[in-house]
């Protein structure tokens, strides 16, 4: 059951545009978001969140359209990105203390309980964290307001190989619990290994979308592995 | 409205505005341009914005389940905080002149500005051109701050330039008034500075509101 559905998302820049973007996000289940970079993929997860302004489209969490009922939408999501850092000189303690007082849902004992299962200190400062621990970090924030839905822009970038495999190890292990997760990434190899389904994006337009086994039944020749297959598409689609 | 304000003061602020508010105590200071304690408050306030851009604070705001216009309403409360504070040790500053202090000759014998009712209203002022100015020009990006503050610093000194020489053209010595002197000249100044910046913040704080819904972060 898809709990977000985008649908005809168009967003307009001078030298880019997202066509017509149309997807869906089912419940307990991952789904990687790839493409390579400057595809779209966070033009369309920034749309999602309301942090930009598509010039149409349709955007509902769990049936519920977003731009009337934003506000009651984010208490029920969580999103990461890789490449920022929320108030670097702050303690995880500090940043928390703040946050937990805008939602009606927090719950202590889930954010003590992440806590450990993530191996993080609450006494250390944003700036002392390891790029798979900042990640981290916004899970727990997310987790601990109970969050249906996990939207991740490249949580993986820029993590070694380890540090990955334990994040996606941690996607898998919580999906279990109930949550769904949308992730973005160009690396394919972590699509191949922890999500259920793939939305395959290319110059502002989705090429498909389909459960992972499917997509790639559907686009590999002779035997390619994904990662192959998709470098084929982008190579056939910049050749025209 | 509580959450926001205390997320701005306990994540976004910086250490320097809170401690800038003491330069309201400047309307102590004798053959000194009190005013420049209105400026050095705001100069506090700028250090908590150029905090704010560094620490990514709008974008976080922004994910927090509220909506886009309590992200403006936490700025501008958090900024009205800080005047307000700074403006309520420049009026015990005002009353001690006024009252124990109204005789004491290095007050008697300043050639600069009187720290009176005029001098608070002028404060009102410098704060409301604050918020209309630089408050209200941070919103049209949301990471552009050196420009509007510019423009206020050259906009705040052009007010103190004038307050400073006001008293010294004829027939407006009452502007420099001591104690109980002028008092209902003097009440009706502060009144204005105080009409001045309430209408000056709402305006921009409207303004703020529209710019930053229609801004993609």
């Amino acid at each position: 059951m898809s709990i977000v559905e985008i649908k005809n998302l168009n967003k307009g820049y001078p030298a880019f545009n997202l066509k017509e973007v149309s997807f869906g996000i089912n419940e307990g289940e991952i789904t990687g978001f790839i493409g390579r970079n400057g595809a779209g993929k966070t033009t369309a997860i920034k749309s999602m969140l309301n942090l930009i302004h598509p010039d149409s489209g349709d955007i509902r969490y769990f049936g519920k359209p977003l731009a009337e009922n934003e506000t009651e939408i984010k208490k029920s999501i969580g999103y990461s990105t890789g490449s920022i850092a929320w108030y670097p000189r702050k303690t995880i303690k500090d940043i928390v203390e703040v946050v937990k007082k805008f939602y009606d849902t927090w719950d202590d004992d889930a954010y003590i309980r992440y806590l450990k299962m993530f191996g993080l200190d609450e006494n250390k400062k944003a700036l002392e964290l390891s790029e798979g621990m900042k990640v981290k970090c916004n899970l727990l924030l997310a987790l601990s307001h109970n969050a249906k839905v996990l939207i991740l822009d490249e949580p993986t970038s820029g993590l070694d190989p380890f540090s990955r495999d334990e994040l996606l190890e941690l996607f898998i292990r919580l999906k279990k619990e109930g949550v769904a997760f949308f992730f973005s990434t160009h690396i394919i190899s972590d699509i191949e290994k922890c999500a259920d389904n793939i939305v395959y994006i290319s110059k502002g337009e989705i090429i498909s979308e389909l459960p992972k086994e499917e997509f790639i039944q559907r686009f590999s020749e002779k035997g390619e592995s994904l990662e192959d297959a998709i470098l084929r598409m982008e190579r056939e689609a910049s050749n025209g | 409205m509580g959450n926001i304000l205390l997320k701005e003061m306990k994540l976004s602020a910086s250490g320097l505005s809170y401690v800038f508010v003491l330069f309201g105590l400047m309307f102590l200071l004798p053959g000194y341009p009190v005013l420049c304690g209105a400026f050095f408050t705001t100069l506090g306030i700028y250090q908590s914005f150029q905090n704010a851009r560094e620490t990514n604070d709008i974008m976080f705001s922004a994910l927090l389940p509220i909506a886009k216009k309590d992200v403006v309403k936490g700025k501008y409360l958090f900024v009205c905080f800080i005047e307000m504070c700074s403006i309520l040790l420049m009026m015990a500053a005002v009353l001690l002149r006024m009252t124990v202090l109204v005789d004491s000759p290095i007050y008697r014998n300043n050639a600069l500005m009187n720290a009176n009712g005029f001098a608070l209203g002028l404060a009102f002022v410098i704060y409301g051109l604050f918020n209309a100015i630089f408050v209200g020009g941070f919103f049209k990006t949301i990471y552009k701050i050196g420009r509007p503050f510019i423009v206020f610093i050259i906009v705040n000194f052009a007010v103190i330039g004038t307050g400073e020489a006001l008293h010294h053209f004829p027939g407006l010595s009452g502007l420099n008034a001591f104690g109980t002197e002028q008092f209902w000249l003097q009440t009706g100044l502060m009144t204005s500075g105080i009409i001045t910046y309430v209408v000056l913040t709402y305006r921009s704080f409207k303004q703020s509101c529209f710019r930053f819904e229609r801004i993609d972060l």
